[in-house]
């Protein structure tokens, strides 16, 4: 039951007097003055390097800032400007496919990854560095590493095609349209497998062990085992992971703009690359506009994390 | 006579003495209050340059500036090589907020820094007389000049005269093919398994499109050209389509190699001259800047057999000896400069018939400020000869696209004709229209 407005209001009433109340009343509640002074250096760097920034964005959005001493004043321009921006659609559409088929790719290849280590297969210590390794590395280290990969000419990928025959299927990976944006996403998929790998792994081991142990007795199969026993156990771990990875992949950046700079034809162009194209690679100097996309692409990542957050209070509620 | 004990200092000495250190002292009081000011203060520069892993241009610019500091000693210069991408991001950030050098590297495209009132102008800093006419062209805003071109460069065609003659082309006495020439010559390569043109887009938005910029120039001539680069003629006219539809047969038979949308500038030299080896590279003048460098630094063998030829000329070309001419990195001043003195001797020092010697001499390549080539001496004198020879005659457009397209324009520039149609992937109506779509607005 919600409570009632002066119901509410006497809990604030409460809470302010407690915080307000003298020290000696509460000798281990500390007095306002002093809550603020150890919260003040906190507050300020995230007033200054997070919400200064971010509510400037949002004010420039509405001029032409060629000149932050001279702006000019456009309304909603920009914003009637991103909807009608071909580009600006070709990024949303890369980017929701990312979104969507990339975290299951992560997920998927993380938890066949932990159930061979939970399966006990040769060499699983060296495995498990190995298979983890990926996650240490920068995104410019995969990022040059997988465009050699990929190369034409001399790449892994196209040399083993060749030496088994597959010369047709060699493809200039990250160079057509059709593949590479395709191409991104196993790399991404390559970097971040190990960190599920690793959650997915400690999970299985946190499952209770007698459920497992009654499926052996009942002579489960493995693959019953696995799709009606570990997956739906794991399942608030793997959607915790898949909704991570989601909102993670909304904001890609740093691998797309090293191994394609958004190209070839705009193929690999993701909303994060096209406002920095706008903002600094464009030869204009205009940051109202980068800044209305930039806001418009906030408010659809909050409203996926909000949308996520309430999904997750109905299954909680289900659950319990 | 009664005689005084001389003291080593009498009294009158010493009075004398303290109202002449009292003087000094307050003279230097004085000094110190007044005149400090007027004292020429030691001032020390930011300047920030591209070109760090092109060693010829890096040194000329040390050089430059190590003998500036030492003719100016009441100026200092902190010197930083940067990328030009990286510089790029940081400038157009650091010039709105006061913070950015006293003098930074910019090519010509970035025109809009002027514009924005982010560059002084130099007209009182060099002398512009030093200058070639269309170099202060290329940087000239509201009348003013805002840059010293250091670079300038043609866009040329080298080949490579070893396998020119494994695939048994000779190439015509006036160095130009016609179009049937040079289809047959690409054909010929293609078959003998040595990719016809070394090129690489990874890193930069106009290499491919080097051939195409070319062939349009002499098709259309430098009025109607200059006209299609500033969206007053469509890129579907019909001679551009021809244009258009001759390289796109070339494109379709292999001109181009496969891997060249991750292929960064770099690394198509290093495809051209050393492995695994193309017929030509259609590249601007400063290739020099990388190639003639020692070979374990990423320069051309020693013995490779470097040629010079002209870009082949299409049936009906109206201007078959038109040649691109560009200014490429220039050095500008921040407006908001607190050394602009220092500055503007340091640019003034550049600036110099002498210095556009030495530059050709060393670095081998054009430059905007005025020179004397018949003073030129060098181990590379025959090269500079065979480019003096391809640019005889010849009638010059000066810029290149990107330096008349801006914006949405440019973009559409960087990702169509310079990755997508080079590479195959999109026909000639489609990438005509797209460029149409996006430069008819800046037209």
């Amino acid at each position: 039951m919600r409570d009632s407005p002066s119901g509410a209001a006497a809990a604030l009433r409460r809470t302010l007097a407690s915080w307000l109340s003298a020290p000696e009343a509460d000798s281990r509640r500390a007095s306002l003055s002093t809550v603020m002074l150890f919260l003040a250096p906190a507050l300020l760097v995230y007033a200054a390097l997070t919400a200064y920034p971010v509510l400037r964005t949002f004010y420039n959005s509405f001029f032409n800032v060629a000149d932050l001493a001279s702006s000019e004043f456009v309304g909603w321009a920009h914003y009637a400007e991103v909807f009608r921006d071909r580009t600006f659609w070709a990024a949303v559409r890369n980017t929701a496919i990312w979104s969507v088929i990339g975290p299951v790719l992560d997920v998927v290849a993380g938890l066949l990854l932990a159930l061979c280590l939970y399966a006990g297969v040769p060499f699983s210590r060296f495995l498990r560095v190995a298979w983890f390794t990926p996650v240490l590395l920068s995104y410019v280290v995969v990022g040059i590493m997988w465009v050699w990969i990929y190369n034409y000419d001399w790449g892994v990928v196209n040399g083993l095609l060749r030496a088994i025959g597959l010369q047709a299927w060699a493809q200039a990976w990250l160079g057509d349209p059709r593949f590479a944006l395709g191409s991104l996403i196993v790399t991404h998929a390559w970097k971040w497998a190990g960190f599920n790998m690793v959650v997915c792994l400690a999970a299985l081991h946190s499952l209770p062990s007698e459920v497992l142990e009654a499926a052996e007795l009942d002579n489960c199969g493995w693959w019953h085992k696995l799709t009606d026993i570990i997956v739906p156990m794991l399942w608030p771990t793997l959607l915790n992971l898949y909704i991570l990875a989601f909102i993670g992949k909304m904001k890609v950046f740093d691998l797309v703009w090293i191994m394609t700079e958004g190209g070839p034809v705009w193929s690999t162009e993701t909303v994060s690359t096209y406002v920095y194209k706008r903002a600094f690679n464009w030869n204009t100097f205009d940051l109202g506009y980068p800044s209305a996309i930039a806001v418009v692409w906030f408010f659809v990542v909050v409203g996926f994390v909000v949308f996520f957050n309430v999904l997750f209070r109905r299954r909680e509620r289900m659950e319990y | 006579m009664t005689s005084f004990p001389r003291s080593p200092a009498g009294p009158c000495r010493v009075a004398a003495r303290r109202s002449a250190a009292a003087a000094i002292a307050l003279a230097g009081a004085v000094l110190a209050l007044i005149g400090a000011p007027a004292m020429a203060q030691p001032q020390t520069l930011t300047m920030w340059s591209h070109w760090p892993d092109e060693a010829s241009k890096r040194s000329f610019i040390e050089e430059r500036v190590k003998q500036f500091e030492a003719a100016t000693p009441q100026c200092k210069v902190n010197l930083q090589f940067v990328q030009k991408a990286d510089l790029y991001t940081s400038v157009k950030t650091s010039v709105r907020t006061g913070q950015a050098p006293d003098i930074f590297w910019l090519e010509p495209d970035e025109i809009a820094f002027a514009k924005s009132g982010y560059l002084e102008p130099l007209d009182k800093y060099i002398d512009l007389a030093n200058l070639e006419d269309w170099a202060k062209r290329a940087w000239t805003w509201n009348g003013k000049v805002y840059a010293m071109p250091q670079e300038a460069y043609s866009v040329e065609l080298y080949y490579n005269r070893d396998l020119m003659k494994k695939i048994g082309v000779t190439l015509p006495a006036g160095m130009q093919m016609t179009q049937a020439q040079f289809t047959e010559m690409v054909k010929r390569s293609v078959a003998a398994g040595i990719t016809p043109t070394a090129t690489g887009v990874g890193d930069r938005p106009y290499p491919g499109a080097y051939f195409l910029q070319e062939i349009l120039l002499r098709k259309l001539g430098t009025e109607d050209y200059e006209k299609l680069l500033t969206g007053k003629l469509p890129f579907q006219d019909p001679r551009v389509i021809e244009a258009m539809n001759w390289v796109k047969q070339l494109v379709d038979a292999g001109m181009f190699p496969r891997s060249m949308a991750t292929m960064k500038l770099g690394e198509s030299h290093y495809y051209f001259h050393t492995n695994p080896g193309a017929l030509m590279f259609p590249i601007a003048s400063w290739y020099t800047g990388r190639a003639f460098v020692a070979p374990e630094k990423g320069g051309q063998p020693k013995d490779f057999a470097l040629g010079l030829m002209k870009y082949p000329a299409m049936d009906g070309s109206k201007c078959p000896e038109c040649k691109t001419l560009a200014v490429g990195g220039s050095y500008v001043m921040y407006a908001r400069s607190k050394n602009k003195e220092c500055a503007g001797k340091m640019l003034s020092s550049l600036a110099t018939v002498e210095n556009g010697n030495k530059w050709m001499e060393s670095v081998l390549l054009q430059t905007g400020v005025r020179t004397d080539p018949s003073r030129i001496t060098s181990i590379y004198a025959p090269y500079f000869k065979e480019l003096q020879e391809r640019g005889a005659g010849a009638r010059y457009f000066i810029g290149t696209p990107l330096h008349y397209m801006s914006g949405k324009c440019g973009d559409t520039f960087a990702q169509v004709l310079n990755r997508a149609f080079p590479g195959g992937l999109i026909s000639v109506n489609d990438a005509a229209a797209q460029m149409d779509a996006a430069c008819k607005a800046a037209g």
